[in-house]
């Protein structure tokens, strides 16, 4: 930069002779005064007229607008009091209408006297009301038949585990009479109700207080018993499942510690076991499936040994080791296929010196890996072998059919749904379906809410972070979906309204970790001085003291101008 | 013109010297053109090939997202036969680009337009190299040299600004404005030479014809003809490419907003990885305008000597422009020895021509420290590009200086000889 100290002063300034005093460099033509002043004229015109608009465009900071109380609202619970009405269909094949309505009304009543908890009610109707609502069609969740049976001392219930309907079995003498306000049926339709639904309102319960909006809907019904084992069963259930993501890889591996078994019939087997499973969820999320075969998987030489047990002629692993069973370090588990969660699912052949492996205590041969996966020891029938004196000359069988798959992969399946915190209750699968899908819209809706909070804090707190446009227009989608999501939680679509909270919280998620924002959140203002001054101050410096030299000279003339 | 014996010694032994190393060390070129201190992004003959490759077989030459270079050296480059199978012909082309670039120098030179103007003589005038100096300095020049065999196509620019120069100083000045156009078109920077030109050629009109032209209607003709040139040059591009935003966004688009920072003996790279996010966009205005600012300042400064502002911000651009080689420096030292009249004036020539051989030695060795042996980081070639950027400006502030008090001497007799300190 040297050469501008050079160009600015002329040369009558820059240079004074050191010969004697008496020799003084002459003093400076006006022409050359008109020249200096035309040099700090053109750097101070390139900084004024190009420099200033450069800077005041490239740095100033974009702000979207965004709905900051709406989104407070929402965090705060204030937009939306997540109610969950649970539409229960009575099939009364046996009974008159007047009958029926009489038996609707008692059973409600006692449901209504039972729940205490208002963010999760049964509603009750008839079967034939149906056709009245063409429109805003709740899903139903269950349906009651009710079956007279003449022989019975008492009401008995059977709920069919693949279908969503529970039979009840009644005595036609137990049929509420018009006037009674009460009757033995309904109350005991009302229990076998209660009980089908308690786990899930347990959970929901559990969510909607662990955050603000639930700490505000739930507040005042606090004292709704739940018993401690299942509020245990809950928490456990609840620490042990995924976190919930838009896509779940699904990883299925084989390991065995030689070289066989070294094929399976893994597509087929998954065809078979795990795509009706997946096919059930694809409402809650998508997933995607990946195999793979290692042989010579060896266990880490931390990991004691199996032991062998004598008395039962089997090989076992120690309850407490079995957190070590997955050798992490050399077994080629990626947690990350793409974006989204993967959950492993471990199939291991023990070598034949250690078979039978089993688990010491249980006897078992899987277990849950929480928030990772699922493993399965699958001990293969052995081939018969030629010389009953040597165990050596055994050998896995090379391919592991459907058949020696399929206790495995039901138990992968079991395990999937476990890890995805599918309630353990009630047996039928497609009620336990439906419940996960009321469970999971009111996560994802609670935690989209919370995320909007998080941003619009963030936004108030740091004056300074950019918000780019797609930001304000994610919180826009998420919004409109949150209302969506919340409009049909309260008319009963969980369908619905589990979609919409998924492209709610998709859309908070991308805008709270919109990554020009997330840049600048650790900057302070005092790091521009860093960042301007060691460049701008010795560029800056001969400019300023140019200007101001030029603005004194020309101060002076003025003033002699006037006194002279 | 009778061909002069002397000039034609030099050329011939430019071309020899330049045959004579190809032939000797076969690799040398594609050594080369590999170096970092000759080819940038915007001027490496492997990513020419690279766009060639694409050119050929009818793909936009600029997907992929490796070639920058204006599309009207592809066609010109593919009539040459491949490089990398028959070096020759290329290395041949190359080496009749630098002895055109050395006969223009000539022309310069011999116009004696460095030494008395329309404005201003020096008073020094008699000290003077002759023509054929100038062009042996140049064509003996090892990044001259180093800058032919790697075949960067930073010298096309160099060709454009040589041809304008010379057109300029011959008084064509139409030819001189359609030169500048070319090298504009090549890379934006020769755009900022046009101001100090324009008034050369200005000059050098007033002193040919009795009446002086308006200076403003000459300004706006020759900026008129300086666009028509480069619009022409980028409609015969778009026959080429056929996508004019696509041409645009990849090659002036990418050398104005740097988005390659592959290390180079410039100044940028190592700023631009180092500065925050945020920051880049207002610190590429602050780089561009500091370029910038040199141009207009110092042609009022120096206004009787245009050409000699032409050298200086030649100068200047190999320190501060984005991309720059050893291509540039060689442009600005092929310039230096029309000056040898303010040599005698310069007081830092020592240190300086130091500086610039420690860092061209170490350069290299410290580059293979970083990048091959590992046991060297960044901050080392980094320090090597400061010392050399150190090295070109001080020789930049001190032919300066020589011109100013070259011009003081004049207008003071009295002082010659009299030793100065700058306060």
């Amino acid at each position: 930069m040297s050469e501008k100290y050079e160009n600015q002063g002329t040369p009558q300034t820059t240079i004074t002779s050191t010969a004697s005093a008496s020799s003084l460099p002459p003093p400076e033509k006006p022409s050359a005064i008109r020249t200096r002043f035309k040099v700090v004229a053109a750097f101070w015109a390139v900084i004024l007229f190009l420099g200033f608009p450069i800077w005041w465009k490239t740095t100033s900071i974009y702000r979207a607008e965004l709905p900051l109380q709406e989104m407070l609202d929402w965090a705060g619970g204030k937009s939306c009091r997540p109610v969950l009405p649970v539409e229960i269909e009575f099939e009364t094949p046996s009974l008159s209408d007047v009958e029926a309505q009489q038996l609707l009304r008692t059973t409600q009543h006692t449901l209504d006297d039972l729940n205490e908890f208002s963010a999760h009610h049964l509603r009750l109707k008839l079967a034939d009301e149906e056709a009245q609502q063409i429109t805003e069609k709740a899903d139903t969740a269950l349906t009651v038949r009710l079956l007279a049976q003449n022989d019975l001392p008492s009401p008995r219930s059977e709920l069919q585990t693949d279908t969503t309907t529970l039979d009840v079995f009644y005595p036609p003498s137990q049929i509420p009479l018009p006037s009674s306000a009460n009757s033995p049926l309904s109350s005991f339709i009302a229990g076998e109700l209660q009980r089908l639904f308690a786990e899930e309102k347990a959970t929901i319960a559990q969510i909607l207080s662990n955050s603000a909006i639930g700490a505000a809907a739930s507040s005042n019904n606090q004292a709704q018993q739940i018993s401690p084992q299942l509020a245990e069963s809950i928490t456990k259930r609840l620490r042990r499942s995924m976190k919930y993501a838009e896509t779940y890889h699904l990883a299925f591996s084989l390991f065995t510690p030689g070289s066989a078994p070294s094929s399976w019939d893994i597509e087929s087997a998954v065809q078979e076991y795990i795509s009706p499973v997946v096919q059930a969820l694809s409402p809650i999320s998508n997933f995607t499936i990946d195999t793979q075969v290692q042989l010579y998987a060896t266990f880490s030489p931390t990991t004691p040994a199996p032991e062998y047990d004598e008395a039962q002629g089997i090989w076992t692993l120690q309850e407490e080791n079995l957190s070590a069973f997955i050798n992490a370090a050399e077994w080629p588990l990626n947690p990350s296929i793409g974006a989204g969660p993967t959950i492993n699912f471990i199939l291991y052949v023990p070598s034949p010196d250690h078979f039978p492996l089993l688990v010491k205590e249980s006897k078992a041969t899987s277990w849950i890996i929480p928030q990772w996966g699922g493993v399965f020891i699958l001990n293969p029938p052995l081939p018969t072998r030629p010389d009953t004196n040597s165990t050596k000359s055994l050998s896995n069988p090379p391919h592991l059919p459907r058949t020696s798959l399929r206790p495995a992969f039901l138990t992968f399946s079991h395990q999937l749904l476990s890890l995805l915190g599918t309630p353990s209750t009630p047996a039928s699968l497609p009620l336990r379906l439906q419940t996960l899908i009321r469970i999971r819209a009111a996560t994802l809706l609670l935690s989209a809410s919370s995320t909007l909070g998080s941003l619009a804090r963030l936004t108030e707190s740091l004056p300074s972070i950019p918000i780019p446009a797609p930001v304000s227009s994610s919180v826009s989608t998420t919004l409109s979906h949150l209302s969506a999501s919340c409009e049909s939680l309260r008319n009963g679509r969980f369908r619905d309204a589990l979609a919409s909270a998924r492209v709610a919280e998709t859309e908070a998620e991308r805008s709270f970790f919109e990554k020009s924002m997330v840049g600048q959140v650790y900057f302070p203002d005092e790091h521009k001085v860093a960042v301007y001054l060691p460049l701008l101050g010795p560029i800056g410096v001969p400019l300023v003291l140019g200007l101001l030299k030029e603005v004194r000279r020309i101060i002076i003339g003025w003033k002699g101008a006037r006194s002279g | 013109m009778p061909i002069d014996r002397r000039k034609a010694a030099v050329f011939g032994g430019a071309l020899a010297l330049r045959l004579l190393l190809l032939l000797l060390f076969p690799s040398l070129p594609d050594l080369l053109t590999g170096r970092v201190e000759v080819s940038t992004p915007v001027t490496s003959f492997k990513r020419l090939q690279e766009g060639l490759f694409l050119y050929n077989r009818n793909v936009s030459p600029y997907d992929g997202g490796v070639f920058h270079q204006a599309p009207l050296l592809l066609p010109i480059f593919s009539l040459l036969p491949n490089a990398q199978e028959y070096p020759l012909p290329t290395a041949l082309f190359y080496s009749l680009v630098d002895i055109l670039n050395a006969n223009a120098l000539v022309t310069i030179s011999n116009s004696a337009q460095a030494v008395s103007g329309r404005l201003y003589s020096s008073i020094r005038k008699d000290i003077k190299w002759d023509g054929f100096v100038v062009a042996a300095w140049f064509l003996f020049n090892p990044f001259t040299i180093a800058t032919c065999l790697g075949r960067s196509t930073g010298v096309f620019t160099s060709t454009g600004i040589l041809y304008a120069l010379s057109a300029a100083v011959q008084g064509q000045t139409l030819n001189s404005m359609l030169a500048l156009g070319l090298a504009s078109y090549f890379s934006i920077y020769p755009a900022l030479l046009f101001i100090p030109l324009v008034l050369l050629c200005y000059d050098r009109h007033a002193e040919r014809s009795s009446s002086t032209p308006s200076t403003a209607l000459f300004v706006v003709k020759h900026f008129a003809v300086f666009l028509l040139s480069v619009v022409g040059l980028l409609g015969i591009s778009l026959l080429i490419i056929g996508d004019l935003s696509t041409l645009l966004s990849a090659t002036y688009g990418f050398q104005l907003l740097v988005p390659d920072l592959t290390p180079n003996i410039g100044l940028w790279w190592y700023f631009f990885i180092e500065i925050f996010d945020s920051f880049r966009d207002f610190f590429l205005g602050v780089f561009w305008l500091h370029l910038t600012a040199y141009a207009g300042s110092l042609t009022v400064r120096l206004r009787r000597q245009p050409l000699f502002v032409v050298s200086s911000l030649l100068g200047i651009f190999a320190v501060f422009k984005p991309y720059p080689s050893i291509a540039d420096a060689s442009l600005y030292f092929s310039l230096l020895p029309l000056y040898r009249h303010y040599f005698p004036l310069m007081r830092y020539t020592f240190f300086s021509v130091s500086a610039l051989l420690y860092a061209s030695l170490l350069g290299p060795a410290f580059y293979h420290l970083w990048i091959y042996a590992g046991s060297g980081n960044a901050n080392f070639f980094y320090a090597i590009t400061l010392v050399w950027s150190l090295g070109l400006s001080l020789i930049i502030a001190d032919t300066i200086f020589a011109a100013l008090r070259d011009e003081w001497e004049q207008e003071n007799p009295e002082k010659r000889g009299k030793t100065v300190k700058q306060v």
